[in-house]
């Protein structure tokens, strides 16, 4: 062996020792879900123990019975998945709307309106944090799906990327053609523009739907009724609840909170890692 | 446009009139429209009120439906509920930390008015008990089922082992005074137990031993020399290792009412402990609901061997206190209930034989004292030392800033104890952090 | 202007209408109630107008300050990790002359945990580093690492590094991939000219790939830093009571105003927090920006 593949397998090992430091925190959450409380409470061990079912069992029963999430944990799977589904969709449509509008059509205003978004992407969320939440008190919308929901018609950032989209890769002269053709404008936003912006869609969505999925303060501050939580606030109230007393239990609900995103990235990763890669370049 | 302006504006005015008519002949009538289709909406902080909802809708054929969301997260999630009424209970409760923050607000219904005139029923409770359901005006706002005074809860087979008896009378002797129980500490230690979960614990010692509340009428800040006091007691207990190093509410608190726990401090001070050795806990400082809502279920092995006593100074803790929301349509269904939990002596009979609980109503208080007994507590009445310890509350020391206050203190005197301030820049720390949580406060630093 | 034009403004206005309401309202009600005492109860037009004094409380509260501390320690060792992994692995990847292989593999493992749930990493992370029967200290205690449970989160900088090094897992895959892109991106003509003017692996790295990495290193940083500074799911979550602990070490600028609104309700003074939040972010992100792009100058 000469002395470059020496090199080469001392990186590979260096690559595999960080990868499974990497997984070692999955790993550790995994075999805990399966060990009993007293197992935990004694050490950790890499032998999956044969409490899966027991802490299965515990997790619904606390959850229903004690933390008020009453049908445990796939309630707030069904939950996550109405909003995030219904931010995408919004999302994904009143953005390539917007983009479109901004693409197509010369009006008034127009630069201003769209260095407003512009700006707007820059601005952290935090800093509407209090006025959204009084302002939905106002509006008597607390505790519901509507700030969650609604405000996803406008996401400034998706209607950028959706403008660079159309200009990169949009000609005008489908437009025209479709206008002589006597198309209306809607139907030609409809059934020509928005079928050409599926890529863009697509890979937008992705992003739209896994953040929607993650988001934690918006819905920590404005939903309060424990069976309208999302997971990833369901999963925050468990910490103070009874499920935590039984470890076991507890890494369950973390590991099956997780699990969705782990099994989408599988099928996902690919496209999802050429889609980071892409989008950074072009910034 | 000016007839549809007319027409909009005597539409108000007929509105206006139909709501004034309806809110007049309610208040003439008196009574209470009880809807039996209407769902009845409970929200509280444990699921205490289950079995009590059951009754509830088996007695009157009334659906109900109970929310519950954990004490870490009640305040902050009901709160805007109730400010804004969309989506808010017809009933809910409030743990004493939460009664005075809310109870001068418009949440609750008054319930000295008619049709409710709860103010006749002061002669049942137990006097602090309703008291703290009264705001600034006097008036009553909320009820308990409960009184909660606190005690020592021990294992028995421990005091046995070390002292060679178990009796509650010779274990209150034992720890009747602090210089006491650090005797009593050192005993226990010598025979291999701790004779307290945490540091922590003691804390409630303090508050009893000089009750004052936090803040007084003219918004100052107190800290009493009790409390001052408590921080050198709660540092003996760590440097001596006296505790099990069990944080309240950890897994490894809980684990050690069934058994001994892994004691494996992480402090370089404690260096020479061995990471794999076990020690078992002699007691609890919990109130009553803490026998039975905490240590009961989570020693079930040991049930019968238990012990109930006073520690070095009475005190309380914690208590849930119920109301009808100002806002609910559906007020009829929610004074029942109330009423039902509160001042029904068939269901009051009931849930103490169901839980064994300590009840703030005077009837029923009155027939069970003297036959009373607690098979876990080996038989031991329960109720007769409860009571004895409730005459000795004084609701006056509760503030609307105690949970915050607390918190803060609790996290300053670790501090100390884990030696990381001096007890002076313990102090100042602590009236730095009350000021910047609560600005209208006074703290002895402003008047420097 | 032509008739057909107006659609303009009809296909862009559900977004506008929406963005006045729940976007741009918002912020300015923010700003309204800094000007004001308002404590959360009734409505914030009833509160009382105190004009700049939330914000002179603002200007000396050592708490804040605090916060500000906090959170720029976390953010910074984080991000010095993570651009360090992250460009180590960018250059062995797309180093021809090693031809790695694994790629894809890798890549998906290391990116895996940037699509975590961050509540649910937050408590995956609170019972792993728990010092009496966390997994961490469970596995090093075996393997002979250390003789005695470390106290992860019940020091103050151990409890900071913790949250430093969680955060680190979280992103450095997705730097890697945007870094290693970008080196894809750049035309291999530099590095043959490179290779021809006689230069070792060395200085290609540091005289022709780090200076055309620039432009990526800034969106890199400051995408990182105005996401670092809002740092909030962790500390929250990770700490008892949501309050930060242990002795205030994970006390986040974001932490520090969502407690303060509510947890005190102090809701005037957490809406100057929050315009002081996005002060601070503002003129960071300009020097960041300037700072590095500077030198071309």
């Amino acid at each position: 062996m000469d002395k470059r593949n020496i090199i080469k397998w001392l990186i590979y090992a260096a690559l595999t020792l960080l990868a499974a430091a990497c997984l070692l925190p999955f790993a550790m959450m995994i075999i805990n879900s399966t060990r009993s409380n007293t197992e935990i409470v004694r050490g950790f061990t890499l032998i999956p123990g044969k409490s899966l079912i027991e802490n299965y069992k515990n997790m619904m029963y606390h959850m229903d019975v004690s933390d008020g999430i009453f049908k445990g944990i796939w309630l707030g799977y069904k939950n996550s998945f109405i909003i995030a589904s219904s931010v995408t969709i919004l999302s994904a449509y009143f953005s390539a709307l917007t983009a479109y509008g901004f693409y197509a059509y010369e009006f008034k205003g127009k630069k201003l309106l769209f260095i407003i978004i512009l700006i707007m992407m820059m601005i952290p969320s935090q800093l509407s944090l209090l006025g959204f939440f009084e302002l939905n008190k106002a509006l008597k919308t607390l505790d519901s799906y509507i700030p969650l929901i609604v405000p996803s018609i406008a996401t400034p950032f998706t209607v950028f990327f959706m403008r660079q989209y159309l200009i990169s890769s949009m000609h005008p002269a489908v437009i025209e053609a479709a206008r002589i053709d006597g198309a209306g404008e809607l139907s030609i936003f409809h059934k020509i523009i928005l079928p050409m912006m599926l890529p863009a869609i697509a890979t937008m969505s992705i992003f739209t739907f896994i953040g929607a999925w993650n988001s934690y303060i918006v819905p920590l501050v404005v939903i309060f009724s424990p069976e309208k939580y999302p997971l990833p606030v369901l999963m925050g109230y468990l910490k103070g609840g009874k499920v935590a007393e039984n470890l076991g239990s507890m890494y369950l609900a973390i590991s099956m909170s997780v699990a969705p995103i782990i099994i989408a990235f599988m099928f996902l990763s690919k496209y999802i890692i050429s889609s980071i890669s892409a989008g950074s370049v072009k910034e | 446009m000016k007839k549809l302006l007319s027409a909009v504006l005597s539409m108000i005015l007929i509105t206006t009139l139909f709501v004034g008519c309806g809110s007049k002949t309610n208040k003439n009538a008196k009574e209470l429209e009880i809807n039996k289709d209407k769902v009845l909406r409970v929200w509280s902080f444990t699921d205490e009120l289950k079995k009590p909802l059951e009754y509830f809708e088996k007695k009157y054929g009334i659906k109900t439906e109970l929310t519950i969301i954990p004490t870490e997260n009640y305040a902050s999630k009901i709160q805007p509920v109730l400010e804004s009424g969309v989506g808010a209970p017809d009933v809910f409760t409030a743990e004493i930390a939460w009664v005075k923050q809310w109870i001068d607000l418009p949440y609750w219904e008054n319930l000295s008015e008619d049709p409710y005139n709860a103010d006749e029923w002061e002669k049942d409770y137990v006097p602090y008990v309703f008291n703290l359901g009264k705001d600034s005006n006097g008036n009553v706002k909320a009820l308990s089922w409960q009184a909660t005074p606190g005690g020592f809860i021990y294992k028995r087979w421990i005091a046995r082992k070390v002292w060679g008896n178990d009796d509650p009378a010779f274990v209150g002797e034992k720890l009747s005074s602090m210089e006491n129980f650090f005797k009593a500490a050192e005993e226990l230690k010598k025979a291999g137990y701790k004779i307290v979960p945490d540091e922590g614990a003691i804390r409630w010692f303090a508050k009893g031993s000089d009750p004052k509340p936090w803040v007084n009428e003219k918004n100052e800040l107190q800290l009493t020399q009790a409390q001052i006091d408590f921080m050198d007691y709660q540092k003996k207990l760590r440097e001596n290792e006296y505790t099990a190093m069990a944080p309240e509410w950890s897994p490894a608190w809980f684990a050690s009412m069934q058994g001994p726990v892994p004691f494996n401090a992480g402090w370089d001070k404690l260096d020479k402990v061995k990471s794999d050795k076990k020690v078992e806990v002699f007691g609890y400082v919990m109130p009553t609901w803490g026998l039975h809502y905490v240590i009961k279920p989570n020693a079930k092995d040991t049930a019968g061997d238990w012990g109930l006593t006073s520690g070095p100074s009475p005190y309380f803790w914690g208590g849930t206190w119920i109301g009808v929301y100002s806002g609910s349509d559906n007020k009829g269904a929610a004074w029942e209930f109330v009423k039902m939990m509160t001042h029904d002596e068939e269901f009051l009979n009931w849930w103490y034989q169901e839980t064994g609980d300590l009840l703030s109503y005077k009837p029923v208080t009155d027939k069970v004292k003297d036959t009373a007994s607690d098979k876990f507590l080996k038989g031991q009445n329960h109720y007769q030392f409860f009571l004895k310890e409730a005459e000795k509350i004084n609701p006056n020391i509760v503030t609307k800033y105690d949970q915050g206050i607390d918190n803060i203190w609790g996290n300053v005197v670790s501090e100390y104890v884990n030696g990381k301030k001096t007890k002076e820049q313990a102090i100042n720390e602590f009236y730095k952090q009350v000021k910047n949580a609560y600005p209208e406060i006074i703290t002895p630093l402003d008047k420097q | 202007m032509n008739s057909r034009n107006k659609y303009g403004y009809l296909f862009i206005s559900p977004f506008f209408i929406v963005f006045s309401i729940f976007g741009i309202y918002p912020i300015f009600l923010s700003l309204y109630m800094s000007f004001t005492d308002y404590k959360g109860i009734g409505s914030p037009f009833k509160a009382n107008w105190v004009g700049l004094q939330q914000y002179l409380r603002l200007a000396s509260d050592k708490y804040f300050l605090q916060a500000f501390v906090n959170t720029w320690k976390i953010w910074g060792v984080n991000i010095i990790l993570q651009l360090s992994l992250a460009l180590i692995l960018a250059i062995l990847f797309s180093d021809i002359r090693l031809k790695l292989k694994g790629l894809s593999l890798f890549r998906a493992i290391f990116y895996l945990p940037n699509l975590m749930t961050v509540s649910s990493v937050a408590l995956l992370f609170l019972y792993i580093l728990d010092w009496q029967h966390g997994a961490l200290n469970g596995l090093l205690l075996k393997y002979g690492f250390i003789s005695k449970p470390v106290n992860w989160l019940g020091e103050p900088i151990t409890a900071q590094l913790s949250v430093s090094l969680i955060q680190t897992w979280l992103w450095f895959g997705h730097t890697f991939i945007i870094i290693f892109a970008g080196i894809q991106g750049i035309s291999k003509d530099y590095f043959e000219a490179a290779m021809i003017d006689g230069a070792n692996r060395w200085q290609t790295f540091f005289k022709v790939t780090l200076p055309l990495l620039k432009p990526i290193m800034i969106y890199v940083v400051i995408t990182s830093l105005i996401g670092g500074l809002q740092l909030f799911e962790i500390p929250f979550l990770i700490s008892q009571n949501g309050l930060g602990g242990p002795e205030g070490s994970l006390v986040t600028m974001v932490l520090y105003l969502y407690n303060q609104a509510f947890k005190y309700h102090n809701f005037g003074y957490a809406s100057a927090v929050a315009y002081g939040l996005f002060l601070i972010i503002l003129i960071f992100s300009m020097i960041v920006f300037k700072g590095m792009f500077k030198e071309e100058v």
